[in-house]
């Protein structure tokens, strides 16, 4: 007796959805560069000081934001600290395990870590307090609720989500200590970072795999762009390669796709 | 000490306006997560947590199967955000304690000699935590078990009694539980009228304990009610029962 | 509870002192054959057998290890299929069947200690090669089966399709496009709305007009 470790997608399924690929569509209808259904909701666990609930098709992510303060990196005193974390509970799906994170939970917050740290969503100088002294330190730790694929995209999504409509408290410091006031002010966020991810099946690259395109791809790239349609982050997934002009042609797609779903996190996160 | 302490009663109420009795507002809500077998939302109070089941499937690693009933696994979580100051995601011993505690509250429901060689995983999820979230927890995984559709002789149902300043109330929340004299969750298997949890911290004289105890047991039994409840949205859409067809939720 | 008094009762129940309590969710009906449960949710637990579809999920080097939707793996071993002078070094298994493929067996036997082990001799057993697959809590296969092959039937004469259903809740189904799609339609319905009395009422007027 085998352990599963991953799901199996039928050979009947995968013949069915490479033979509507190679006419541009897939098994649910979507087109290729098509996301699910995403739905954004912002607020919902009142004792974090941001937090964001989204599902993109059936996975679903919940994000909580939460304000220390802390002592700074002796490398860069006047920087405020933002840790990224994600879990992928047990109950996300029947191949997950309780225990300290995989291999894949690692990657999934390094990559989202990455989208939002190298795109200066937060301006951590911002974030300074004390130099060399006292900062504040943005939490945001994610729990994958059910995986029904793409959970880069879901997770950011619900990350940005929640940090854009994060409040803390407001700090003043007086005789080189910071001290808590009980104003209230936005988390100061500068732009909106928006992942894509693509799933490659036999020649063709589709937007948002859900569980069985996972399942069949050979290859995943995801790729994040900021408000200005540069990118800031990119990371190429599975055992396989990549030509050049298929990665240039996902940095378009994912500049035409991001534009949009950055218009909904926005609408969303006023 | 010298600071004053917190008042948790005035002119007969709790700070939430609540009488000694009252429970907070719950919300149950059945089958909400797509993959596991089974699932139960709850929000009790600020509390807001999510139960899911997965089993009976096969035992990993496989010398813990056991022959002849299932091997109920049970994990107690609390999200990093659910409290206020952030918690570290690794598991705490208050959580390993408790998840234990739980599943003890669970077996004695599950009718586990039906699925010999099996396992049966509970997952509970705390995202926000308001005190009296063991019992908040027990009360959605009991209904996920039914949701998978687990054979059970009883429902659990879960609720807490204690002491705040020196009078005994039903359903502390997390400043109660904090300030007050003692905390005592219970959990009952309604229709067998038993027992399957039952912890106590802070003191309390022979008239209390029985007090708190009694009150957390009748408290249990209103909250099977919303149990019930939950599984007829879930299963039959809200319809009610005809006398041909009824509904036989335990 | 479902009710008192001294009847025959049937499985997922519990008799204690005069009261028949229900075990699980469900659908009780009291009658003149006794106390009945029709479970509305639940795992499908292998019997022998039972006519089942399921998907290989690995291969060793006895025989094929196919998800049956259960809380265990069936075995198919590979001397059922190759014959008695079977050996790993002549046969190649993934010529058979390989992972991924869906295959309709039988239950041939389900020891405690065990895994059910499967059998794909007779008529119409083997791989599934084509149609689309749905779904289904075991539970809600009588009702989609229905009295004597009822609802299957009307589903299959109205679409012009084949819907083959395995005890544990999977389906296949083949036909025209068009076919398939309400076919699989009604299927769900019946899932879905399995605990209503008019049930097959229902799913005529789904499939009824055109």
């Amino acid at each position: 007796m085998s352990m599963k470790k991953n799901y199996v997608v039928e050979t009947i399924r995968k013949a069915q959805m490479v033979q509507l690929l190679a006419d541009g569509k897939r098994m649910d209808e979507r087109a290729l560069d098509q996301h699910r259904k995403l739905t954004i909701e912002t607020g919902i666990i009142q004792k974090a000081n941001g937090s964001a609930r989204v599902t993109l098709g059936n996975t679903q992510v919940i994000a909580g934001v939460k304000i220390a303060t802390g002592t700074p990196f002796p490398d860069s005193p006047d920087k405020g600290l933002l840790v990224v974390n994600a879990e992928i509970l047990p109950m996300a799906s029947p191949y997950a395990e309780p225990g300290p994170p995989s291999e894949e939970a690692i990657e999934l917050a390094r990559v989202v870590d990455r989208g939002i740290r190298e795109s200066e969503m937060v301006d951590l100088t911002n974030l300074c307090l004390v130099p060399g002294k006292s900062v504040v330190t943005v939490f945001v730790d994610c729990n994958v609720m059910n995986v029904d694929g793409n959970l880069f995209d879901a997770t950011s999504y619900a990350v940005v989500a929640a940090l854009r409509t994060a409040k803390m408290k407001k700090y003043v410091v007086k005789d080189e200590k910071a001290e808590a006031t009980d104003v209230l002010i936005p988390v100061p966020v500068e732009r909106t970072p928006v992942s894509v991810t693509f799933a490659r099946i036999g020649e063709k690259m589709v937007v948002d795999p859900d569980t069985e395109e996972e399942a069949s791809m050979d290859m995943r790239i995801t790729i994040t762009t900021d408000d200005d349609g540069n990118v800031c982050a990119s990371q190429k997934g599975e055992a396989s390669t990549i030509s050049p002009s298929q990665v240039l042609e996902a940095v378009d797609t994912s500049i035409r796709v991001g534009k949009e779903i950055r218009a909904q996190i926005i609408e969303a996160t006023k | 000490m010298g600071e004053a302490k917190k008042k948790l009663i005035v002119d007969g109420k709790r700070l939430d306006g609540r009488k000694w009795d009252d429970l907070r507002p719950i919300s149950l809500q059945v089958g909400l997560m797509k993959n596991a077998d089974g699932s139960a939302y709850i929000e009790w109070g600020k509390n807001k947590i999510m139960a899911a089941v997965y089993g009976p499937k096969e035992v990993h690693p496989k010398h813990q199967v056991l022959p002849d009933r299932a091997l109920l696994r049970c994990r107690y979580h609390m999200a990093p955000f659910s409290v206020d100051e952030r918690k570290n995601p690794a598991p705490s011993r208050r959580e390993i304690e408790i998840s234990k505690v739980i599943r003890e509250a669970l077996v004695p429901a599950v009718i586990v000699e039906d699925y010999p060689r099996t396992a049966i995983e509970v997952w509970v999820e705390v995202l926000q935590s308001d005190g009296g979230s063991r019992c908040a927890g027990i009360t959605a995984a009991a209904l996920a078990l039914a949701d998978a559709g687990i054979n059970m002789r009883d429902m659990v149902s879960g609720c807490s009694c204690g002491l705040i300043e020196d009078t005994v109330v039903a359903d502390l929340d997390d400043t109660e539980d904090k300030e007050g004299n003692g905390d005592m969750p219970v959990a009952i298997m309604p229709n067998l009228g038993q027992v399957t949890l039952l912890q106590v911290d802070g003191i309390y004289s022979r008239e209390q304990f029985q007090k708190a105890f009694e009150l957390a047991i009748e408290k249990g039994k209103q909250i099977y009610g919303m149990q019930r409840d939950a599984l007829a949205a879930r299963f039959f859409g809200g319809e009610t029962t005809s006398s041909q067809v009824e509904e036989a939720a335990e | 509870m479902i009710t008192k008094g001294n009847h025959r009762y049937g499985p997922y129940i519990e008799k204690r002192g005069d009261e028949y309590i229900a075990l699980r969710v469900g659908l009780a009906e009291v009658g003149r054959e006794g106390v009945k449960l029709n479970p509305l949710t639940g795992p499908y637990l292998p019997r022998a057998e039972d006519d089942v579809i399921g998907k290989v999920v690995d291969i060793n080097g006895f025989g094929w290890v196919v998800d049956i939707n259960s809380c265990f793996d069936g075995f198919l071993p590979a001397s059922f299929v190759f014959g008695r002078e079977f050996s790993p070094s002549t046969h190649d298994l993934s010529s058979k069947f390989k992972v991924g493929d869906m295959i309709g067996a039988r239950i041939e036997s389900f020891e405690r200690s065990r895994d059910p082990q499967l059998s794909i001799r007779g008529h119409g057993y083997g791989k599934v090669e084509s149609g689309e697959i749905v779904k289904i809590s075991p539970t809600k296969v009588p009702r989609l089966i229905g009295r004597r092959g009822a609802m299957i039937n009307l589903i299959s004469e109205k679409t012009g399709s084949d819907v083959r259903v395995g005890q544990n809740g999977i389906v296949v189904v083949n036909g025209t496009p068009e076919g398939i799609v309400k076919a699989a339609r009604a299927v769900r319905m019946v899932e879905e709305e399995a605990h209503a009395a008019d049930l097959m009422t229902k799913v005529e007027g789904f499939l009824g007009g055109n």
